[in-house]
């Protein structure tokens, strides 16, 4: 059973514009730890939201009537926070958060909600989750608890060839096409602010191939309308010491499957 | 930091035991990167599973490691602005802004860039590499160049296919969009940095990584295309500044007072001691091969202290960190403008700018090691007898 509630105190996106992006609620607020008037504590996925709205802000600022803008879902399955949904609400209504809609729904059918929502990016520290969420062809990437340490003044997102996410699993045609219309769409959004002093960071980096590889990847990039800010070529040295420099929010890999050199 | 042996057999049991280096033929040493799971803790839930890399012309690699460890190598990190020539790009930069630079360099992105003045250094590197390649096909124990920028990835394609141009052996680089590149510098174990803006610099060298500023001479003059050759400034370079400070503050007698006393007691490291060490370890794997007359690294000591007296200190130091220089050349006082122009190093590292500059008139390329009691006192000015 799926069932969404709208926010009423945030105004809701133009739904043929908007970037939909859905966070699972277990990741933004810590489900167990609550501060006081019932309210949740902050989790991993913070930082990310906060991130997210800055965008939106500047997006507005540049331009009033924009658009293209996140438009930010919280996803819950957990059935105890169900029960709890009217703290969710009011959580999210004290931090202020621009959430526009909370979904709620089971593990069975959680997918069937984004679908519903048509959602564009699926966002959750549960592996599970977002494995199942890419089979069915929505583009997902997995939070974790490096997320907490990113930035909140600017979203950083890491696109990231020659590494599989799911190595049971290919990316199926269809996550293919969601991830270059997702990327493409940031690209477009990233194409609203300068060089410098963006909100928006656009990352790339090829772990195993050497400079050739890397320069394929920023052409894909380029042809799918996304200019790329950092470029990393690893070259098979470790991805650990660089991550943590870099601090992606998320980080997305569909985009090259399939693609050759 | 750098951990070495002689022995190529122990580099296999150390730190590289995941890695299965098959005796390859040219190219076909990516293999073995292949075959491995998992280079580092599992972030953010990427495992390295490596798709094969097909239709893809093999670069010539002399047998062996493709791609070293960067703990394992000598990792040397040049900015895109001392490896090319970029003034024409970095007037428009400054003139016309960050948009229109980023506009032009894609417009010229099929233009390879000059080289500059780290050029001729790296290529010397890339022909020690062929030459211990041949010797240790098996091990780590290499240069690694990596192009470290803030440049915008932007100009990405751009250094590509100046790298390609040039034929350049650099495959790993980081192009971070404005933000500081010292975390990156950290992270990939660098021996050595080099760069045009001496904020990069300072900042590196406050991060206990040796670093020098390079600048384009006006004119070149031709340096060996087989032997890399090293030359090095004593005080505030390959040791601390404390001498320096005494000649500043009480003179040149009270210099030479200071260092007859104290002969015997060694000198403090200064910043580029260590890429001093690393360039000797490398430099015995050529020796333990019958490779010591024809070593193709030499390094050279350029310094304005006397053989006789305040050198004895200099050498003596040397000793006790068991590190060999090849020619250690007093010039007790005397310019070392001509002293360079004999030698030819592809670079030569100081403290002071006033050298720096000097060096650079008679067509050697030198590096300025911002570092020490030097950087308070005006570049210019004639600091005397002792240099």
């Amino acid at each position: 059973m799926v069932s969404t509630v709208q926010n009423t105190d945030v105004k809701q996106k133009e739904s043929d514009h908007a970037v939909v992006v859905a966070v699972a609620s277990r990741a933004v607020f810590e489900p167990e730890a609550q501060g006081g008037d019932n309210v949740y504590a902050e989790g991993v996925a913070f930082p990310l939201l906060q991130a997210l709205q800055k965008v939106n802000e500047r997006l507005l600022e540049e331009n009033s009537a924009e658009s293209l803008l996140f438009d930010i879902v919280l996803i819950t399955t957990d059935s105890q926070q169900q029960q709890q949904s009217s703290h969710l609400i009011s959580s999210t209504k004290h931090y202020g958060l621009e959430v526009s809609r909370f979904c709620f729904s089971t593990e069975e059918d959680f997918i069937e909600s984004l679908l519903q929502n048509n959602v564009q990016l699926f966002l959750s520290t549960d592996r599970n989750e977002v494995s199942q969420t890419s089979q069915k062809g929505v583009l997902s990437a997995l939070l974790d608890e490096y997320t907490t340490s990113c930035p909140s003044e600017q979203l950083r997102v890491l696109f990231c060839r020659d590494a599989v996410i799911r190595p049971d699993t290919n990316p199926t045609p269809a996550s293919r096409q969601a991830a270059q219309s997702f990327s493409a769409q940031l690209g477009k959004m990233r194409q609203r602010f300068g060089m410098s002093d963006s909100p928006l960071s656009i990352a790339l980096m090829t772990s195993c191939g050497g400079r050739d590889s890397c320069g394929g990847a920023l052409r894909t990039l380029r042809s799918l309308g996304i200019s790329v800010d950092e470029a990393y070529c690893l070259a098979g040295s470790p991805r650990g010491p660089i991550l943590s420099v870099l601090r992606p929010h998320f980080v997305l890999s569909d985009c090259f499957s399939g693609l050759e050199d | 930091m750098v951990k070495m042996s002689l022995d190529p057999v122990q580099v296999m049991s150390g730190q590289v035991t995941e890695l299965k280096v098959a005796p390859s033929s040219n190219g076909d040493s990516r293999g073995s990167w292949e075959e491995k799971e998992e280079f580092d803790q599992d972030h953010l839930g990427l495992t390295a599973k490596p798709k094969p890399v097909t239709g893809r012309r093999a670069r010539k690699v002399e047998g062996g490691v493709f791609f070293p460890k960067p703990e394992n190598a000598v990792t040397i990190a040049v900015s895109s602005r001392v490896l090319f020539r970029t003034e024409r790009e970095q007037k428009v930069f400054e003139q016309k802004g960050v948009e229109e630079y980023l506009r032009y360099q894609i417009e010229h992105e099929n233009e390879p860039f000059a080289p500059g003045p780290a050029f001729p250094f790296v290529k010397a590197l890339e022909a020690v590499n062929s030459r211990l390649r041949e010797l240790y096909p098996q091990s780590e124990e290499l240069f690694d160049i990596v192009l470290v920028t803030y440049n915008h990835a932007h100009v990405g394609i751009r250094l590509i296919n100046t790298i390609n141009h040039h034929n350049l052996f650099i495959e790993r680089f980081c192009m971070t969009g404005g933000s500081s590149p010292i975390g990156y510098l950290k992270a990939w174990h660098t021996n050595l940095y080099l760069s045009a803006d001496a904020d990069k610099v300072r900042e590196a060298l406050a991060e206990g990584i040796a670093a020098a500023t390079m600048f384009m001479p006006e004119k070149l003059t031709e340096v060996s295309q087989s032997q890399l050759r090293v030359a090095f400034d004593g005080d505030a370079v390959l040791f601390s500044d404390e001498s320096e400070r005494i000649f500043k503050a009480h003179g040149l007698d009270k210099f030479f007072e200071h260092e007859r006393e104290n002969e015997d007691t060694l000198l403090d490291h200064g910043p580029l001691k260590g890429f001093l060490e690393a360039l000797g370890k490398l430099q015995k794997k050529f020796y333990a091969k019958g490779h010591r007359l024809d070593c193709p690294i030499r390094t050279f000591l350029v310094t304005a202290r006397s053989a006789a007296s305040s050198g004895i200190r200099a050498l003596k130091t040397l000793r006790a960190w068991g590190l060999e220089i090849d020619e250690a050349l007093f010039l007790a006082g005397a310019p070392k403008g001509p002293m360079l122009e004999k030698i030819r190093p592809h670079i030569y590292f100081d403290d002071q700018m006033f050298h720096v500059e000097g060096a650079a008139e008679m067509g050697t390329i030198a590096a300025h090691v911002p570092y020490g009691i030097a950087q308070k006192h005006n570049a210019k000015q004639n600091t005397g007898v002792r240099k």
